[in-house]
């Protein structure tokens, strides 16, 4: 068989322009991609979802050095004063501090109060500003009357408060009375038919009543009870009035009092007070509330209404019997616009003296006065363009009314309520004398010192903080004639104040989640929302942005506003004033690069109710403010993080829905199935019940842009551009990856256990074949086949491996020196002198391939077998190669390379390789008939499939390879024999490995290129759809992309966010040692040799990556890659060698 | 070596690619689209109100504040969960002094499944019995009404009636029979015996009739015809006499969809006498029933107070929900009037809601029970 001249090199681009028109494009990309690297480096770090530019990763820098100062402090732990004194630590927060602490001058004891001197101050729980007011008061009070119990079943049970510290206290000052309130309120209104039912009920309902009152009384260890009953329809008072004497009688047998709120107005005709005056304690009058919430705007408690009321108790009743209550806040009446409101005036709301304060400090103008007639005080203020008009009273008020009770022979005064007082009531009641008062006396009540209390002003759960405390100061003088004081305001104190906006219409609402993005709940979250057609807002944690910043882009994308929640979640009450900054910072930063809009809204985790009473809560806010933002809190929080159903979250909603219009939901921060569940559900509700989901836009009067407006052009620094374009093409880098990561490990999870499948059943078939193989009844002749170029060293002993051999046939070798230069001819010569078997045939140097062909031409017999210079074979190696040939359909025969030499640690990788890699692949493409090449390490192939097939040829460099496809074209079988043994001398250089290995990927390349037709190929079956695709992916992209899903996977571990990553790490180490394992038992290699597996896929692997580069790119120079061992350049257009 | 059979390279390459691409772009496909809410049942005709061939609408007034109109879907729930029972009919008042057709009201009740009973009643604020009898009717008088003062405000609420779509009842100038609302006939002629006249007419009356006709032919004439017309009178007429006779004021069957009665027993503390149910609701149910022979009747109004001394509101419940299902086989629909108020003059309380007493609560709940009582609107 001739060569054939004039062949093409597969690749081989003769013309030579393929190259250079190539260079020149990648010489352009190659510049552009230089300058945007340039950049693009600098921002290049951290997370590989993520790309931050250089000042947010300072900032970031910034946090992590503050977190590490800043110890985790339960909020429980921290006390307010503490906690604000760590916040301001710059000295205009010092000052502001000084302002709210200074005390009043330390008050100096009081005698015991006399006899019937009664102080009752009314107390409410969900006030802290009350609880505040109790334990700096208490040694002024005698009685302490909380809401507690709430008759409004008609069955005559009621429900009672669970004030635990409330408990504590009046525990620990055992010199106070606790006297419990029970009344009939609901909401805004009174149940009338709970006391009606409960007065017509049976004797026994009413038993259970009185006894069920003072077991629960004497639980909380009270002195009695303050029965405050209204609404009741008079026709029931007799009913009535017995079952207050019941009461009182069953009250009195345990030692416990009864006192009954008489209410001022006509109501009071359903009291029997004649009656009652002989079973009942006490009776106490509230002279306030003249003018109620649900009246026209007008006085509280004017002074002659109050001084003719009292007359009127005076003059039925005994006064030592009465307490009087005081009234100590304010109404806010805001007008009306809604035609259908015929007062115009809509529901006054109940502000403290604080708020008044504010109000009227915000208002600016005129001064407040009291006098004649009411010398009640009032002021008008207008906010958002609405008019609103204030009735309040004060200390002054406060004085009038107790000197006014006093004078008429009242002992008993109640403060309503704890919490909404003037501060100067402490000083007012000292001053409560027959005396006439000094001029020193009301001096004392001239002071308004600043103070704690956090006033809000405004509707709407969007605010602005404001902390700068100034003292007030007023004018107190005595009106001659009448005796009674009157008041100018001069200046107003100023508390620290939270401004409210947002409320919005009566049926307008928004949605808002705080805590996201997070992958699995948001975009859950998103779908519900696109498809109800609802808008809602987004409060955005920067550590989740920067992992998700995909669905930060949705969230804006389909219409939703987004704003900052900070960056790690801390709580900023306990955080401190730079460590607010940053993280605000730090979000922004991020939140523009990720989206390209800024915002303008914050949300503080953990505490965002719209009416805090910490000062170390609104300190934050003041921060948030300086830096631009709105912060927006909420009234409406089902507490849907805590996961108590979606019926329950729903439910919450439903009670909560009269407090504002802002809904506070989480779409992170853990397991939020129950918030997904009950979204639509809230959704519909809100709708049924007439409201429109609004955004905070809407609630604010403005859109969007507004809020989350777009960064100016200019804003956009270049590196910012060019960050966010590198971002986006390494995100998209790293999306593939991860993609093809999956792919390829679903695929080689599913190639491993079929390889391992085939070889398992390909052995124990061969195991079947060997006896029939080693019993050959007429053992044909055979020719062996070597090509050498320069094997001296190792030639020898391969020919003394081959000769000796137990092969009964007639078995020549043929050793063709392909013109090597060293003493491999002498070698060979010396011993064919030895041994007839063995003939040298000298050539001019020609190539492996033409070597070959040589040989082939000269060998004798029909079956040849074909070996390295440096492989040796053991005795049986020839018998066991040549056996499967009995069967006339195979034409090729794959032996067994192993790895003789183990010294080094690269020969004992590829020994490993050999046996899990080549071998066991063989075995299984045996069982399907799709082996890919019968290695020239050792083959054996008859001479008429050869010539069927061609020959060898030139035009690759791996031509067993070729031959092999070609064998398979003329449907020849290929078939492998484990048993057929060669010790081959594995390259223990790096060096002399890359070569080989380059050499071996490049000519398998040509081949499959070559016989590319056979890829996906029905004709070819097993070879088309399994053996060959294998090469390709497993071989040759998957080695390549390799190293570069390593380095992801490594850089990810390193940079802190490998947890996600690990898994697919690991899969991928375990799986490559359960086939190593698995390899090494098949072929009864110890077990030893497969533990090199996990420092060879970190060192092997990535010189074979290198290698498959190589090959890809010299294909892709097109240039023809010598065949030989020295050093290399080839030139472009003759194939050359050296 | 290409032969002829074999599938071209390119093709081959193209479906390989093909199924790559598909495993690679799997694991984004796991996104579920929401599904889709079940498509609302859409009438190809305008909705019509089924008069149940065997049973009856169970519904009621709640409350709603001091115009009657602030429906909010918290109080209807509440009352609902008392009751134990969805309501049919949500009824709440449109004064003409509020000058505008209450949509908001009767789109939450229309989307609450539930169906408006409107009292459509022409009176100034502050809507007060006891001013209207020392004053006597006002700017709403129905010399005004016809004379076309307020033809825009009716034409706009007949437009909004129509936006609605869904059917709703009116009552227009109920209990005309009394002596209580400014639209009563005593005010325009009362008694007087028109000229000619035989059988004998009266003024008071007729020009009633007159005004509702013009009324409901206006509304008409703007094309709501989901508006079901409620001709609804007191149950006994006050002045007891022929000239008042419900007859008297009956404009017509093509003017009259459902006759509407008013059955109270004691409302006020100063009532003279318990009156049983059967004898507030018999013979009105009779007499009114004469009035035209197929249309169905309702009681628009019926309630009572509890007055413990004077007699037991739980039994009148019951009575009144067992009579309707036993003894009016034309009644089809019963609204309850939940409500308590401060009597001006006495200061004592009339309270009419169903749950007054433990015991009016329990007789509500069984009566209203059964299946006879359809909490459901039937549509055709």
């Amino acid at each position: 068989m001739s060569s054939p001249s004039g062949f093409k090199p597969v690749f081989f681009d003769r013309g030579g322009k393929r190259w250079p028109r190539a260079r020149r494009l990648m010489v352009l990309f190659g510049l552009l991609a230089f300058l945007a690297s340039v950049f693009f480096v600098q921002s290049l770090l951290i997370a590989p979802t993520l790309v931050l530019p250089l000042k947010l990763k300072k900032l970031k820098e910034q946090l992590r050095s503050l977190q590490k100062q800043t110890p985790a402090v339960t909020s429980a732990a921290a006390t307010s004063d503490a906690a604000l004194r760590s916040f301001y630590q710059s000295p205009k927060g010092a000052r502001r501090l000084d302002a709210l602490n200074r005390q009043l001058s330390p008050k100096p004891p009081r005698p015991p109060h006399a006899a019937r001197e009664i102080r009752l101050g009314f107390y409410v729980g969900w006030d802290p500003a009350s609880f505040d007011s109790l334990t700096a008061h208490a040694d002024r009070l005698t009685h302490v009357c909380p809401e507690w119990f709430s008759l409004t079943a008609s069955d005559g049970t009621f429900s009672g408060e669970n004030d635990v510290a409330l408990l504590e206290f009046m525990n620990e000052n055992k010199q106070l009375t606790l006297l419990p309130l029970l009344s009939n309120a609901a909401g805004e209104g009174r149940v009338a038919e709970a006391v009606e039912n409960l007065a017509r009920a049976t004797p026994e309902v009413q038993g259970r009543f009185v006894d069920n009152l003072k077991r629960r009384l004497g639980e909380i260890h009270a002195g009695g009870v303050l029965i405050d009953w209204q609404g009741i329809d008079p026709a029931t008072e007799e009913e009535l009035t017995n079952l207050l004497v019941k009461t009182a009688d069953g009250l009195h047998d345990a030692g416990l009092q009864l006192w009954l709120q008489i209410p001022a107005g006509e109501e009071r005709q359903v009291f029997d007070l004649t009656t009652l005056g002989d079973s009942v304690d006490f009776f106490v009058a509230s002279l306030h509330d003249e003018a109620s919430e649900e009246d026209t705007p007008n006085a509280i408690a004017a002074q002659n209404w109050f001084s003719s009321w009292l007359d009127a108790v005076a003059s039925r009743g005994d006064p030592q019997q009465w307490v009087i209550g005081l009234g100590n806040y304010g109404y806010d009446w805001a007008v009306d616009s809604n035609a259908a409101n015929r007062s115009g005036w809509q529901r006054a709301d109940t502000i403290s003296f604080a708020d008044a304060m504010s109000r009227a400090a915000y208002a600016g103008e005129g001064s407040t006065e009291s006098g004649a007639p009411e010398y009640n005080p009032s002021f008008d203020y207008t906010l958002a363009g609405v008019n609103h008009e204030v009735w309040f009273l004060d200390a002054v008020t406060f004085l009038n009314q107790a000197r006014t009770a006093h004078a008429k022979g009242f002992n008993g005064l109640g403060i309503s309520r704890l919490g909404t007082e003037d501060p100067q009531i402490w000083t007012a009641l000292d001053l409560i004398t027959p005396t006439p008062l000094s001029k020193s006396d009301l001096a004392q009540l001239s002071d308004l010192k600043t103070g704690k209390t956090i006033t809000n002003i405004g509707e709407g759960e969007i605010v602005t903080a404001d902390i700068s405390p100034e003292d007030g100061r007023r004018r107190v003088e005595l009106d001659e004639r009448t005796s009674l004081l009157t008041t100018t305001y001069e200046k107003y104190p100023e508390y620290p104040s939270l401004y409210h906006q947002g409320a919005g219409g009566a049926h307008q609402v928004a949605l808002t989640f705080d805590d996201g993005p997070d992958p699995t709940w948001t975009p859950k979250i998103l779908d519900i929302l696109r498809q109800k057609k609802v808008p809602a807002a987004f409060f955005i944690l920067g550590q989740q942005a920067e992992n998700y910043p995909g669905i930060v882009r949705r969230i804006v994308a389909e219409g939703h506003e987004f704003g900052s929640h900070t960056y790690t979640h801390v709580n900023l009450s306990l955080a401190g004033e730079q460590r607010t900054r940053t993280e605000l910072n730090a979000t922004q930063r991020l939140l523009e690069t990720i989206t390209g809009r800024s915002t303008t809204l914050f949300r503080p985790p953990y505490e965002a109710d719209s009416r805090p009473s910490q000062l170390s809560e609104v300190a934050p806010l003041v921060v948030a403010q300086d830096l631009g933002y709105m912060t927006v809190m909420e009234s409406i929080d089902p507490e849907d993080w805590e996961r108590p159903g979606a019926d329950v979250i729903l439910q919450r909603v439903k009670q909560q829905r009269h407090n504002g219009s802002i809904i506070l939901l989480h779409d992170a921060g853990g397991d939020r199935a129950q918030t997904v569940e009950a979204l639509p559900q809230i959704i519909d509700y809100l709708r049924a019940r007439g409201d429109q989901i609004v955004s905070l836009g809407q609630l604010l009067g403005t859109n969007r842009d507004a809020l989350n407006p777009w960064l100016k052009a200019k804003d956009r620094s270049l590196a910012q551009v060019a960050s966010s374009l590198g971002f986006q093409a390494l995100h998209a880098a790293f999306g593939f990856l991860w993609a093809f990561m999956i792919v390829a490990t679903a695929l080689i999870v599913m190639r491993t256990l079929l390889v391992i499948v085939l070889a398992l059943r390909q052995r124990r078939r061969s195991r079947a074949q060997i006896a029939v193989a080693g019993d050959a009844a007429d053992p044909q002749p055979v020719s062996v086949i070597i090509a050498a170029y320069n094997e001296e060293k190792v030639i020898a002993a391969t020919l003394r491996s081959v000769l000796d051999t137990d092969y009964a046939g007639e078995v020549e070798v043929v050793v063709i020196n392909d013109g090597s230069k060293d003493g491999t001819g002498a070698a060979v010569r010396k011993m064919a002198e030895a041994d007839p078997r063995l003939r040298l045939v000298e050539q001019e140097n020609a190539g492996k391939s033409e070597a070959l062909r040589r040989g082939v031409d000269l060998a004798r017999h029909r079956l040849l077998v074909f070996l390295d210079a440096d492989t040796l074979f053991q005795r049986d190696t020839l018998r066991y190669l040549v056996s499967p040939f009995a069967d006339t359909r195979v034409g090729a025969v794959s032996g067994h390379a192993r790895v003789g030499n183990l010294r080094s640690f690269i020969a004992r990788c590829q020994a490993l390789e050999y046996i899990c890699g080549f071998n066991l692949d063989r075995r299984a493409y045996d069982a399907w008939n799709c082996i890919t090449v019968a290695p020239g390490a050792i083959s054996a192939v008859s001479r008429e499939a050869l010539q069927a097939a061609g020959g060898f040829r030139p035009e690759t460099l791996a031509e067993d390879t070729d031959l092999t496809l070609s064998l398979h074209r003329r449907n020849y079988l290929v078939r492998y024999e484990a048993n057929a043994i060669a010790w081959t001398e594995a390259p223990e250089t790096i060096r002399a490995l890359a070569k080989q290995r380059f050499r071996w990927c490049f000519g398998t390349m040509q081949c499959l290129w070559k016989h590319r037709d056979m890829l996906f190929n029905p004709k070819f079956k097993a070879l088309g759809f399994f053996s060959l695709p294998s090469i390709w992916f497993f071989q040759i992209i998957l080695v390549a992309l390799t190293p570069l899903v390593d380095l992801l996977l490594l850089a990810s571990v390193l940079l802190g966010s490998g947890r996600a990553v690990l898994p697919y790490l690991f899969t991928f180490l375990i799986l490559d040692q359960l086939l190593a394992v698995l390899a090494c038992v098949l072929e009864h290699e110890p077990l030893r040799r497969s533990w090199i597996m996990v420092p060879m896929r970190l060192i092997y692997r990535p010189l074979l990556s290198w290698v498959v580069w190589k090959s890809i790119l010299s294909a892709a120079r097109g240039v023809l890659v010598g065949w030989g061992k020295l050093e290399r350049t080839a030139s472009a257009t003759v194939p050359s060698r050296a | 070596m290409k032969n002829r059979g074999d599938l071209p390279f390119q093709w081959r390459w193209c479906s390989v690619a093909l199924v790559v691409v598909m495993l690679m772009w799997s694991p984004g496909c796991g996104r579920k689209t929401s599904a889709n809410p079940p498509p609302h049942k859409k009438f190809d005709h305008p909705p019509k109100l089924v008069v149940p061939a065997n049973g009856a609408y169970t519904g009621a007034y709640m409350e709603f504040g001091e115009r009657e109109d602030n429906v909010s879907l918290e109080a209807i729930e509440e009352f609902e969960e008392q009751v134990g029972k969805h309501q049919a009919i949500v009824a709440f008042s449109s004064y003409w002094g509020e000058q505008h057709f209450p949509a908001e009201a009767a789109r939450l009740v229309a989307a609450h499944g539930s169906i408006p009973l409107l009292f459509w009643s022409p009176w100034d604020w502050p809507y007060r019995e006891d001013l209207v009898e020392v004053h006597g009717p006002d700017k709403y008088r129905l010399d005004n009404i016809l004379a076309g003062q307020w033809d825009a405000y009716i034409d706009a609420w007949a437009d909004d009636a129509k936006t609605l779509g869904t059917p709703l009842l009116v009552s227009l100038c109920n209990e005309a029979n009394g002596y209580w609302f400014p639209w009563s006939a005593t005010y325009y002629g009362g008694e007087k015996r028109l000229a000619d006249s035989n059988p004998p007419r009266y003024a008071g009356p007729e020009f009633f009739k007159r005004v509702y006709r013009y009324v409901v032919d206006r509304v008409r004439a703007r094309g709501a015809t989901n508006v079901l017309w409620v001709l609804h009178l007191n149950n006994f007429s006050d002045p007891y006499a022929p000239w008042n006779a419900m007859e008297q004021y009956y404009p017509g069957d093509d003017y009259v969809d459902w006759l509407g009665l008013s059955v109270y027993g004691q409302l006020f503390p100063d009532d003279p006498k318990w009156e049983e149910f059967e004898n507030m609701a018999e013979t009105p149910y009779e007499e009114i029933c004469k009035l035209s022979p197929t249309k169905p009747v309702m009681f628009a109004e019926w309630g009572v107070g509890e007055f413990p001394e004077k007699g037991s509101k739980a039994d009148w419940i019951s009575e009144g929900f067992e009579q309707m299902r036993t003894r009016f086989p034309r009644l089809h629909a019963a609204v309850y009037w939940h409500e308590r108020w401060q009597n001006n003059k006495s200061m004592l309380y009339s309270n009419l809601k169903v749950n007054s007493s433990p015991a009016a609560l329990e007789a509500y709940r069984r009566g209203i029970g059964t299946p006879y009582w359809l909490g459901n609107p039937v549509f055709r």
